[in-house]
């Protein structure tokens, strides 16, 4: 579904749909009440299925309206929640900073993402729980960001217990979003946009990656 | 546009009609006390569905204080067993009373093996004890390998390895085992000891048997047959009498094991271990050294038995080992089983508590122990009544995915084995429960997702054979395959309904599963609800209905699928449980035969 510019009750001038991905346990329905109620659970019941939560942001004067879709992390719903894929403008991919192999399969995910998602879908990388011990990380913030780096997407290290990061993640991919659609909207011909994100799938995004956090 | 289709719930009143339910010629009269109650409802909608506590008056339905509603009682429930110790009437009686009002909750322990086929409904006590340690043993054995996989699958445990392989041994020959089996239903505590014959071979071909059984539907059928023939079946490993009489405090063998620390029977321990490692942890790690060991399929719960009740399961040819290396390839691996139950275990809801004082009541030393006796991580956090739950929670789950590993662990099977294990506090009893619960409930997880397809497609049908209107709705908004209650398929309501609803629901609905494994015919129904025959479906005909209870809301405000995902996902809270069967019923009423025929 595309963005939905003010209409009838303009209660938003877009609306941009978010998608949280990644294994179970990273942490994704923890980033998500973070930013959409400001709190923090430690014993969140695992998600089933999928559901979403919708916070408005205001960038540039304009309001967006973040529809963010939590999905549940086991394999096994990978059918029903790649169904969502198509419909995100945005896609989070959560890894457990210390949880190595839940890093490892951020590379199944993205190719999860190639498969189902639009083409031109947002991306960024997120390492969850950093706010852990050190000698808890398994996973350097050096590798995170080159793997970011590797597939051209914006990297961020964020603790949902200490709301680290949190807005900026979500402010950062929901800025990109907005560009592109508002880049969009000023041309005729919606395609164009796409065929640059096509080409440049990795080294078209790598441009932007300049305000994230990196190492 | 106004919806003018009759629903189970609709506004419009008739004062015609008051006539009960549950009385004679409810075929006319269906309709209009359909109405009366949807009046009814309106006027004590206030009613907050959580109502907490297990006094259905509470719950605000008329009827939960009229004609139906009562769950079955104590007094009633032992006034339904001849004198030795058959329920009457085959459990017809049993099963109509807690399909139209539940169970007491003082009694669940000792009920729901019954409902959930644990124990047939014509058993005797004595087949009852039989069974009972039969399958105590069979539990301790899955146990056991559990153990040893964890051992493998996880260095960093630090676990002490003689503890963990040894005193599950003394514990299965002897401390633990009788330890546990006297603890939940009152009468096995006094009675249980007085059938252990001799007759071993029996028990040997049982215990060969059933090791396996679980996969198919008829799962329980087979269990209930062993309920049948195995009175007298306990062979040498029998516990004692004193054994048995020990052990009321007991919560987990597991634990009384370890601190026992008996030391006995190397050997099979280990052997245990190998036959699992070369079995489940050959997709993970090459590094086994025992896949010739020639026990593997004496050990390992998912080789012969199996194939007799599991038509997806042909490979007669092959052995065991192999047919299990290739099921665990192609999925998950119990590795990741375990971490995910792990990580599930924790963060478990903990509103059972309430419902458990004893349980919450466990000393943090206990807890913390036999946290770290399972495996459990990252706990701190929580208070040590909910670190035994989740302690619990592994222990069970992982035995449960050793025993069916074409479905292994999913996540949602934590919201169902939670219940169960609040009410019943032996763990093997729990876990033999929680069997008959998957029995159905499986097909819910399976990796292809056609059981979860399967559901939402009836769903849908009855939807579209009740109320064509919100269907072509839903057609519009490319919302008929019922996608949006998903989650109330996966873990039956679990997330939207309270505790206590939870329960009421489930137990109604395993009364109706109940009553179509003994093969109660539809006739034997015909007094208590007029053409409502037992289904397998209840469950999904009372999603149905709450669905069509927000019919209105659906078709004049909502226009996409996302808005109705919001409504269904934030029902929690909302749902009277007793509507919500209500509508079931009448859906049932009316639409199972198209329903099942058009299957």
């Amino acid at each position: 579904m595309a963005a939905l510019p003010a209409r009838a009750r303009a209660d938003y001038d877009y609306l941009i749909k978010l998608l949280l991905i990644g294994d179970s346990g990273v942490g994704k329905s923890c980033l998500l009440l973070r930013f959409s109620d400001g709190s923090f659970t430690t014993s969140f019941i695992t998600t089933i299925g999928i559901d979403f939560k919708i916070r408005t942001i205001e960038l540039d004067g304009k309001r967006i309206k973040l529809q963010i879709w939590d999905t549940a992390g086991q394999e096994r719903f990978r059918t029903i929640t790649t169904a969502y894929y198509r419909g995100a403008m945005g896609i989070l991919l959560v890894y457990d900073v210390t949880d190595e192999s839940s890093f490892n399969n951020i590379r199944n995910w993205i190719r999860n993402i190639e498969q189902h998602a639009s083409d031109n879908v947002n991306k960024i990388l997120v390492g969850n729980k950093a706010d852990m011990d050190e000698s808890k990380r398994a996973v350097p913030t050096s590798k995170g960001q080159a793997l970011a780096d590797e597939y051209g997407i914006k990297f961020f290290e964020t603790s949902a217990k200490t709301n680290l990061n949190v807005e900026e993640v979500f402010f950062s991919i929901g800025r990109d979003i907005k560009q592109r659609l508002s880049d969009t909207d000023s041309k005729s011909e919606p395609s164009t946009i796409k065929i640059n994100q096509d080409q440049g799938a990795n080294a078209g995004q790598a441009a932007q990656k300049s305000s994230c956090c990196g190492s | 546009m106004r919806a003018l289709k009759q629903t189970p719930t609709p506004s419009s009143p008739d004062p015609n009609s008051n006539s009960p339910p549950s009385s004679s010629s409810l075929s006319s009269a269906s309709s209009s006390w359909v109405h009366l109650r949807s009046v009814l409802f309106v006027v004590t909608s206030s009613s907050p569905a959580s109502s907490s506590s297990s006094d259905r008056g509470r719950l605000k339905s008329p009827w939960s204080r009229k004609k139906r509603k009562h769950a079955l009682s104590p007094q009633q429930w032992r006034s339904l067993y001849t004198p030795d110790g058959k329920l009457r009437d085959g459990g017809l009686k049993f099963l109509k009373k807690v399909r139209s009002g539940g169970v007491d909750p003082s009694i669940r322990a000792e009920v729901w093996p019954f409902l959930l086929g644990v124990y047939d409904l014509t058993s005797s006590e004595e087949e009852r004890d039989a069974v009972r340690v039969q399958k105590r043993k069979e539990y301790e054995r899955l146990r056991k390998q559990c153990r040893s996989l964890l051992k493998f699958g996880d260095e960093s445990m630090k676990l002490n390895d003689d503890d963990m392989n040894c005193h599950k041994e003394g514990g299965i020959q002897h401390a633990a085992h009788g330890d546990g089996s006297s603890m939940n239903c009152n009468k096995e505590g006094d009675n249980q000891h007085v059938a252990h014959g001799d007759d071993s071979s029996m028990n040997c071909n049982k215990e060969g048997d059933n090791q396996h059984v679980a996969h198919g539907d008829d799962s329980s059928m087979n269990c209930n047959k062993e309920g049948d023939n195995q009175h007298v079946a306990h062979g040498d490993d029998s516990p004692s009498l004193g054994d048995v009489i020990s052990a009321r405090e007991s919560i987990s063998s597991d634990e009384r094991g370890l601190n026992s620390g008996v030391l006995l029977e190397e050997d099979d321990s280990s052997r245990g271990m190998t036959n699992a490692d070369s079995s489940v942890l050959n997709t993970e790690s090459s590094d086994s050294d025992s896949s010739g060991d020639p026990e593997v399929s004496h050990t390992f719960p998912s080789s012969d038995g199996r194939e007799d009740n599991d038509p997806d399961f042909t490979s007669k040819n092959l052995s065991p080992l192999v047919e299990v290396t290739s099921k665990f390839r192609s999925n998950e691996d119990f590795t990741t089983w375990q971490r995910i139950i792990r990580l599930d275990a924790v963060r478990a809801n903990a509103e059972w508590i309430a419902y458990a004082p004893s349980q919450a009541a466990v000393s943090d030393d206990k807890a913390r122990h036999l946290a770290e006796v399972v495996g459990l991580k990252d706990y701190d956090h929580l208070e040590s009544s909910r670190i035994f739950h989740a302690s619990r929670l592994v222990t069970i789950l992982e035995a449960y995915a050793l025993y069916d590993p074409e479905i292994g662990y999913c996540q949602g099977m934590s919201d169902l084995l939670s219940p169960i294990i609040t009410v019943i506090t032996e763990d093997h009893e729990a876990f033999w429960c929680f069997v008959g619960f998957m029995r159905k409930a499986r097909h819910n997880f399976r990796l292809d997702e056609v059981g979860i397809r399967k559901q939402l497609n009836i769903v849908s049908r009855i939807i579209k054979f009740k109320d064509s209107h919100l269907y072509r709705h839903l057609q519009n908004l490319e919302a008929e395959d019922c996608f949006f209650v998903y989650r109330m398929v996966v873990v039956l309501f679990r997330r939207e309904l309270t505790f206590e609803q939870t329960l009421c629901l489930w137990e109604v609905m395993w009364a109706d599963q109940a009553a179509i494994r003994a093969g109660v015919g539809k006739s034997a129904w015909s007094r208590i609800r007029q053409r409502a025959p037992p289904t397998e479906d209840l469950l999904l005909y009372a999603i149905a209905a709450s669905v069509l209870q927000k019919r209105k809301l659906i078709i004049e405000r909502y226009n996409s699928m996302d808005e109705i995902i919001r409504e269904c996902n934030s029902m929690a809270g909302q749902l009277d449980v007793w509507k919500l069967l209500d509508g079931a019923h009448d859906l049932v009423v009316t639409l199972h035969e198209k329903i099942e025929t058009s299957i």
